[in-house]
């Protein structure tokens, strides 16, 4: 009896080895805890008492921008370094600090109807812009060419763009590189404005347009991203017309932007605004210093 | 039999427990295996599910409309190009329900134009209500995520079964989500297909399982099988002899005590041939292999059909006659047996009488356990050996112990150590002076219950058995001692040892001899073997070198028992041999009988022409010796001179009688 036995306990392991073989494991999530921040009573006590009693900075952006500002997986939070940003100033300055989805086109239009406290949204400090709003510059960055994998125009410049369609959002700078880009050209360059910058790479997906220009961090962004990056290429790291981007502030209201600049400075004085760079992988346009109203003149 | 068949029975539960240990993974595999194919099955329903969702999604729902977020309500324009994009898959049955809901879970766009929060809407009997806004399928899709399920016929549906799937709307190409997108597919169409194929691979599992099975089951079969009959074939052969098939001493015994543990009554009988030790030695160790088959084959085929017939060993056979319980008719069948026996057999071209001894003991009348039964028979068979006839019933007062005996090989062992033995001696007279010139020695037993025991009642039974060279060492060491002894005291007497025709076989008994007289101190013309001449063996070789190199060293040599036994006069003549003992049979009548008397006479005259002393045994009366003593008798000894007495009686036994006194020749 003692074979039939054992004969029965090898069958019992075999079921086991069976059964186990079925089974996955299922590995936990790595908690993702941003730098410490803590509050500033005397910024707190510097803010607009309007601003103060309100407890919230409602701030506008156009969400098709990553890796400074897009939607996450559930298509309505806005993640991205500009959101990462503003929480950090929210938190020194004891306030929440509120994304809200709006057309990049009417940002700067929305501001001056003080239906937002804040812009910010990669929106580059121009002079021009800077008749319509203050700016808190917070970081640097050029434009940049994105072509088709494979770059079958053979696009290489700017000059390379003559007589290519072009896609850009509507309201951008990248607007007014091309049309300074014009002058150059024998051929025109048939720019085709678009509300977003993710409408112009659909445009550029479905052959519609034969390159995209935009700031270098998105660009490098889809060029690299896995869900993307085969259909998109950078043409070079070459940053045209280099400039700040601002939170751009209602001009009668230097107190609000006073206190933004104090704050922003305190973040890069503490590191905190480097890491949270880094974490987006766009660390190379940092600034040193924030600065007010820092627009840099064209090159051209 | 009976033993086949349990070997038979422990084999088939071995492979039962094998089929069924086996069987226990091969339906665990297949349970697994089944329970996987089955899932696989529901898992591709619904990642199809999800991806036709996707597919509505994208192409369908998404580019209607106009990218706002579905709680702000639907312009008329977009409620236009959403039932355009969906009528015709909804109208075909591609889709069961549609439904757009707001993240608060209001339905703002359904295929049967139901909207409104969950709460207004109509009941849907069939089961295709509207998922609860807080339940983990919606949340899900609010979250970004995509929820798929299978409702079955369980669910208490009338449309058949579905995929209900909840995905978010995401609007446009910013990943923006407006609403979720919640969608019933029919499922019967995909479940036909899923299931056949779900179907086909149960059926190869199943057959691969089963041909598994068998393999296994095969394996296990021939095994058990192969193990069953070696079981069987070492059960066999631990109980039959393999040179004649028959039953060994052990199946034998286990029947006897069957026998004896039923109570009924029977007979054992021992058969063994007589000098088949001569077959083996002259014809070869084949020609005793053949012989003893053939009477294997004889035995069986004349007892009768329930009797059992063994090979005990060597060449003694054992039958088991249950039933019988008159010793006539165990004597008459086993003289059946015995005249079988006798008819001549060829072997090697050389025909062959095979004579056997039958021991036969009864049951329960002579013993009531094996061993004892056993040396019963085996008592009788020994008197039919030495006797007349050779079919012997036991009879307790008639036969001698038993030489195969274990019981009284051991006792005179324990004799041997415990000092039960003794020597007497006989004096032997010298008729022409009536002096004593030596001694016979004569082993007597000094046994616990029976008393003083003589060698004829111990010895002969011993002659085949072990414990006869350790016994004549011994009477050898203990004569030569006494010799000395008597030496020391001033007598010169010669002593006399019998020895048996297989101490002369030994190799080194003359050495061995030597070896004793000289640590004694005894000269060697003091000491005389006697051999009997009816042990004398046909082949002489052995036993005449041993003599003659006895001689050579100066001891004395003396044929016993002359007259009575097998020896021929050739043998007087080439054994070198020193005196003749005339058997008592011749001498006690010698004086009356004219024809004793004339035995006598030419014995003498025969040895003193052979150069050869003559001694007579058995002399009772002064006639005999008188007349022994007038036909030139060199010796004599018997009561009428001493009765045997321990030596340091012998000095003080009576004189010789003052007749033969006074017919002492003078010198």
């Amino acid at each position: 009896m003692t074979r039939s036995r054992r004969a029965l306990a090898g069958a019992a392991v075999l079921a086991a080895v069976l059964v186990t073989a079925g089974c996955g494991s299922a590995d936990p999530a790595p908690a993702d805890a941003g730098p410490a921040v803590t509050l500033d009573e005397r910024l707190h006590a510097a803010l607009p008492e309007d601003v103060r009693e309100a407890g919230v900075l409602t701030v506008a952006n156009d969400p098709s921008y990553p890796p400074a500002s897009s939607f996450g997986p559930d298509g309505r939070t806005i993640v991205g370094f500009e959101p990462d940003l503003g929480a950090a100033l929210g938190e020194l300055l004891g306030v929440e600090v509120e994304f809200r989805a709006s057309s990049f086109d009417t940002l700067l239009d929305d501001l001056a109807a003080e239906r937002f406290d804040l812009v910010m949204s990669a929106v580059t400090d121009t002079a021009e812009r800077e008749q319509q709003a203050d700016f808190v510059n917070y970081f640097r960055a050029g434009s940049s060419i994105v072509v088709p994998r494979g770059n079958p125009f053979g696009i290489h410049d700017l000059a390379g763009l003559c007589g290519r369609s072009v896609a850009v959002e509507a309201g951008t700078v990248q607007v007014g590189l091309l049309e300074r880009a014009q002058a150059a050209c024998a051929r025109r360059i048939d720019v085709r404005e678009v509300p977003t910058n993710d409408d112009a790479l659909l445009e550029l997906r479905t052959g519609r347009a034969d390159a995209v220009l935009a700031d270098y961090p998105p660009a490098v962004f889809v060029t690299t991203d896995p869900r993307t990056q085969n259909s998109y290429q950078l043409v070079s790291d070459t940053q045209y017309e280099p400039g700040l981007y601002g939170i751009a502030v209602d001009r009668d209201r230097t107190e609000l932007r006073d206190v933004l600049t104090e704050a922003l400075q305190r973040l890069v004085d503490d590191g905190v605004y480097q890491e949270l760079l880094d974490r987006w992988e766009v660390g190379h346009g940092a600034v040193d210093a924030v600065t007010v109203n820092g627009a840099l003149p064209p090159t051209d | 039999m009976s033993r086949s068949t349990v070997s038979r029975a422990v084999g088939t539960r071995l492979f039962a427990a094998y089929a069924a240990a086996s069987l226990v993974p091969v339906v665990v595999l297949g349970g697994v295996l089944a329970a996987g194919i089955r899932q696989d099955a529901v898992d591709r329903a619904l990642e199809y599910g999800s991806a036709q969702a996707a597919v509505v999604e994208e192409m369908a729902i998404a580019p209607a409309l106009r990218g706002q977020d579905l709680a702000m309500g639907l312009t008329e324009a977009e409620r236009e190009r959403l039932q355009m994009a969906t009528d015709l898959a909804v109208f075909r049955g591609s889709i069961l329900r549609l439904r757009l809901r707001d993240f608060s879970g209001a339905v703002v766009f359904a295929d049967d134009g139901a909207s409104g929060p969950a709460e207004a809407l109509p009941h849907y009997p069939a089961g295709e209500g509207v998922v609860p806004a807080t339940g983990t399928a919606f949340t899900t899709a609010v979250d970004g995520g995509s929820s798929v399920a299978l409702l079955d016929d369980d669910d208490g549906l009338a449309v058949g079964r579905m995929i209900r799937v909840l995905q978010p709307i995401v609007a446009d190409s910013s990943g923006r989500s407006v609403g979720v997108l919640e969608l019933l597919l029919p499922y019967d169409t995909v479940a036909a297909e899923v299931e056949a194929a779900t179907a086909r691979t149960y059926w190869r599992l199943g057959a691969g399982l089963g041909a598994l099975y068998l393999v296994l089951g095969a394996i296990s079969w021939s095994t058990t099988r192969r193990l069953r009959r070696q079981a069987a074939q070492a059960a066999h052969d631990a109980l039959h002899d393999p040179l004649t098939g028959l039953a060994n001493r052990e199946l034998f015994a286990r029947r006897v005590a069957a026998g004896l543990e039923r109570g009924t009554p029977g007979a054992v009988v021992l058969v063994d041939l007589d000098r088949f030790k001569e077959v083996n030695d002259t014809l070869g160790h084949h020609a005793g292999d053949h012989l003893l088959r053939e009477v294997g084959r004889r035995l069986d085929a004349t007892v009768r059909a329930g009797d059992t017939v063994a090979r005990l060993g060597g060449d003694e056979f054992g039958l088991l006659l249950p039933g019988v319980d008159d010793p006539a008719d165990a004597r008459e069948l086993v003289q059946r047996v015995s005249d079988a026996l006798a008819v001549e057999t060829v072997v090697d071209g050389v025909p062959l009488a095979v004579e056997a001894s039958c021991g036969i003991a009864m049951h329960p009348a002579d013993a009531a356990d094996v061993e004892t039964l056993m040396t019963c028979a085996d008592a009788a068979m020994y008197q039919g050996k030495r006797g007349a006839t050779g079919v012997v019933v036991y009879d307790r007062r008639a036969t001698a112990p038993s030489p195969h005996s274990p019981a009284l090989q051991h006792d005179v062992r324990r004799a041997l150590q415990d000092g039960d033995l003794r020597l007497h001696y006989q004096p032997q007279v010298d008729l022409a002076s009536g002096r004593t010139t030596g001694v016979e020695a004569l082993l007597r037993w000094q046994h616990p219950q029976r008393g003083l025991v003589g060698p004829g009642e111990f010895l002969p039974a011993l002659e085949q058995s072990g414990v006869m060279g350790a016994l004549t060492e011994w009477v050898l060491t203990q004569a030569l001692a006494d010799c000395a002894a008597w030496t020391a005291a001033g007598e010169d007497w010669t002593v006399s040892v019998n020895v048996s025709v297989r101490n002369l076989e030994q190799p080194g008994f003359a050495d061995t001899v030597a070896r004793l007289a000289a640590a004694a101190g005894v000269l060697p013309s003091r000491l005389h073997l006697e051999v009997t001449e009816t042990a004398l063996p046909a082949d002489l070789a052995a036993a005449s070198a041993c003599l003659a190199e006895l001689a050579a060293h100066g001891f004395g040599a003396a044929l016993d028992d002359v007259g009575v036994g097998f020896a021929s006069l050739s043998h007087l003549r080439s054994l070198a041999l020193t005196e003749v003992k005339v058997d008592r049979v011749f001498v006690t009548g010698a004086a009356a009988h004219a024809e004793d008397a004339a035995v006598v006479r030419s014995l003498v005259e025969l040895a003193h022409g052979l150069g050869l002393s003559v001694c007579a045994e058995g002399v009772e009366t002064a006639e005999v010796a008188d007349w022994l003593r007038s036909v030139g008798c060199d010796r004599a000894q018997g009561w009428y001179f001493s009765r045997p007495h321990p030596w340091p009686d012998l000095v003080r036994a009576p004189a010789p009688e003052p007749a033969l006194t006074s017919v002492e020749v003078p010198s």
